[in-house]
């Protein structure tokens, strides 16, 4: 097979032609500083206020709630370390042992840095953050609670509603979720959320593009200072091309929802299928994980197995793309006891084939033969 | 539970419905207006009876067509409403599935009969279906305060189950009563005299003071962006911008500085009512109310207006700030109207405006210039724009 197959849609995804169009014409007509104030500049800062009516709209928010930023990391460490920054008395944040990195680091950081207490919290043997867990963890002093919505490794879901419900009668505390893998892929609901983080390159947007819903009221410190940009919390001239541009992207992704939901699972089905055949594989990712994501173990160092594939013009993960230099193994399959190094992520998209699932099969199947060690 | 479907909307005539012989031209105006509000959606057909407008979707969204009528002045409320057979099985069924559409506690069947040679009595129909609710849920009967009311109207070759009211702004359609021109700043409340003027039938056109460049341009698009708000209880408006910088720096050259903006008020009126003229408008509107600011008065607005033969309304006059700001939210122009740009208002902010303005006093400043040229330099360079709300805008392709 001449063309190379490509599984590895956590990690990013391909841009809508759509949003590239739309992109190149913007940023020859509005390349002006959306600040300005002649008129060219305004219709800039209209064209990226619109967009923000928009996706608050999409997301059933303020339009002063969407605070756009370079993607979801950036998110993530400006929901964090802004609102521990901005703390005087609380000193304690809970947190999973599975987050992203960006995520998980940002909290090290004010733990090592800033003296605050962390509770780590263990996922159940199906991948998943018991809202009980959190309930028990809070304390008189807990400033912030943050637990990812998908996990990105190994898809697990985690009931965010629930855990929202328990810290909202928990007064003082915050509830930030990182929604990185679930915008797109399964029904949101912001109600009682305090800051969600988004990116928009893994919903066929562009890379260095996101954003932070967070309520209007919360107060967070800001990590870039600068001018006015951002109600004040992001210094710095505007992307402003890119930000408009993500309005369509979210658009898209909402609107595809549904309808490529269901080609997936079917994919997804099919493989597991497939993979149930073959002796040497082990399924990490839990049954009731999302429907784009499977986590599997062969008799395979992840690495080989990678290369393996990668000769084959197949294209798979081993964890978090993120981490993927780092030799230390996986800190969320430790998590649910895989500790095996021969872990390989598959995740799909709409348009995967069954095709290429078959030649994904056919691949691995010889990888396995040729390379496998009991 | 399926998403409920509605196969038509049941409009109510408000205050119109006591108008004896005018009543035609009331429904004919209200039609037209709910046509024009929707003629983005051309699958819409229209029926026209004694008691009332029914619209049949066919097809079309409910709730799209639900946010145009709430902004519709003629109107008492409106309701969806699902066509069922005359048939008490269906009947039934349709009135279980609105009863299931919210979490109501309590409910309550109003039946009517149009055709009387149906089989059951209104009262027979109303315990058939609240048995049938009571049967298959939760809700309870309240004949008092229910929750939930279901009408259900059983007509010769159809029956209807209609939801909850939707309680629509009231008034007269508007241009049933001749045309108004509103004098707009670009704050909070000549909106809101826009849309109370708008209520009682009145067709309103804009009259816009901009004094460029010490107003800028934002501050313009302000004004014509609340314009373009409030023009969707009308379909569209129309703005007159007149350019006043040159009046306004001759006023503020002769006349004391606390007599300024009782000049420039009378300065304001007079193209007001020139420019009435001109259109064939009855009447002037604005958002003063009294005691608000030096220049609205008892005795500034005497002063004032009496440059003006024209008939003066002044809907807010007995509002407080509080209710002007609750109705401009409501309405949807708040936002909008605090944005911070200058008006021409509060360009030359005298410090100690006088409250108790003298006629003589203020004729003897006015004496002092030619002001009569630069009225007419204003009138000849109005820059006249119509906005039509529901326009498709020409919009790149962006979002």
């Amino acid at each position: 097979m001449s063309n190379k197959i490509y599984l590895d849609h956590v990690s990013t995804t391909k841009p809508h032609k759509e949003v590239l169009d739309t992109y190149t014409k913007l940023l020859e007509k509005y390349y002006y500083n959306s600040d300005a104030l002649y008129d060219d500049g305004v219709a800039v800062y209209r064209l990226q206020e619109e967009a923000r009516a928009k996706i608050a709209n999409m997301l059933n928010v303020r339009s002063d709630e969407i605070i756009f930023t370079s993607g979801a990391s950036e998110a993530n460490s400006m929901a964090i370390k802004g609102i521990c920054l901005n703390s005087k008395e609380r000193k304690h944040i809970i947190t999973s042992i599975y987050e992203h990195s960006s995520v998980y680091n940002a909290i090290r950081q004010m733990e090592d840095k800033l003296g605050f207490e962390v509770t780590y919290l263990y996922p159940d043997d199906q991948g998943v953050i018991k809202p009980e867990k959190v309930k028990e963890a809070l304390r008189s002093d807990t400033l912030l609670v943050s637990i990812m919505h998908v996990n990105n490794e190994i898809g697990s879901i985690n009931d965010v509603e629930s855990i929202a419900e328990i810290v909202k009668k928990h007064s003082g505390t915050y509830f930030h979720v990182d929604m990185t893998q679930s915008l797109g892929k399964i029904a949101i609901n912001l109600d009682n959320i305090d800051m969600a983080s988004f990116s928009a390159h893994k919903i066929h947007g562009l890379k260095g593009s996101g954003f932070l819903y967070k309520r209007n009221y919360i107060e967070i410190a800001p990590l870039i200072s600068g001018g006015q940009q951002e109600f004040k919390i992001r210094g710095g001239t505007s992307n402003a091309c890119t930000n408009i541009v993500l309005a369509k992207t979210v658009r898209m992704a909402l609107d595809e929802m549904v309808s490529s939901a269901k080609k997936i699972k079917e994919l997804k089905d099919y493989c597991l299928e497939e993979l149930a055949k073959i002796d040497e594989v082990t399924i990490n990712s839990p049954k009731n994980a999302i429907y784009n994501i499977i986590n599997i173990s062969t008799n395979v160092k992840s690495e080989v197995m990678m290369n393996a594939f990668n000769l084959k013009g197949i294209m798979v993960s081993s964890k978090s793309t993120c981490g993927s230099r780092e030799n230390e193994p996986s800190r969320v399959l430790l998590s649910i006891g895989v500790d095996d190094n021969n872990a390989i992520r598959i995740s799909f998209d709409n348009t995967n084939t069954i095709q290429e699932i078959d030649e994904f099969i056919k691949i691995l199947k010889g990888n396995i033969k040729k390379y496998g060690r009991d | 539970m399926d998403e409920i479907k509605y196969d038509y909307i049941v409009c109510r005539y408000g205050e119109l419905s006591t108008k004896g012989k005018n009543r035609k031209d009331f429904i004919a105006c209200l039609l037209s207006n709910v046509k024009k509000s929707l003629k983005n959606y051309p699958e819409l057909e229209y029926v026209k009876s004694h008691d009332g407008l029914f619209i049949h979707l066919n097809g079309v969204d409910y709730d799209e067509v639900a946010a145009h009528l709430k902004k519709t002045f003629g109107m008492s409320y409106f309701a969806g409403a699902i066509r069922c057979e005359r048939d008490m099985d269906d009947i039934k069924a349709k009135a279980l599935m609105i009863s299931q559409k919210n979490s109501y506690k309590t409910f309550k069947v109003v039946a009517r009969r149009n055709d009387k040679t149906f089989p059951k009595t209104s009262d027979e129909i109303n315990r058939d279906v609240a048995t049938h609710i009571l049967r298959n849920s939760e809700l309870k009967v309240d004949v008092h305060n229910p929750d939930l009311k279901v009408y259900i109207t059983v007509k010769t070759d159809c029956a209807y189950v209609m939801d909850e009211k939707v309680i629509a702004p009231g008034g007269y359609p508007v241009g049933i009563n001749h045309k108004a021109l509103l004098m707009m700043s670009g704050g909070i409340d000549s909106p809101v005299a826009a849309y109370l003027t708008m209520k009682r039938g009145l067709k309103v056109e804009c009259i816009h003071f901009a004094s460029m460049p010490y107003t800028s341009k934002q501050a313009l698009d302000k004004v014509l962006e609340l314009a373009r708000i409030v023009s969707e209880y009308q379909n569209d408006i129309i703005v007159h911008i007149v350019p006043f910088t040159d009046l306004q720096l001759a006023i503020y050259e002769h006349a004391d500085e606390s007599y300024a903006i009782t000049v420039m008020r009378r300065m304001m009126y007079r193209i007001a009512s020139r420019l009435c003229d001109k259109r064939k408008i009855g009447v002037i509107t604005n958002g003063e109310s009294v005691g608000q600011v030096a220049s609205q008065t008892i005795e500034s607005m005497n002063v004032i207006s009496k440059v003006s033969d024209h008939l003066i309304l002044r809907p807010l006059c007995s509002m407080d700030k509080i209710e002007i700001i609750d109705l401009a939210r409501k309405i949807g122009t708040y936002e909008t109207s605090i944005l911070p740009y200058e008006d021409c208002c509060t360009i030359f902010d005298p410090k100690n405006p006088v409250t108790k303005p003298k006629l003589d006093k203020t004729e003897y400043f006015e004496s002092k210039f030619d002001y009569e040229t630069l009225i007419n330099e204003c009138i000849e360079n109005i820059e006249t724009v119509k906005i039509v709300f529901n326009d498709a805008k020409e919009e790149e392709d962006i979002f």
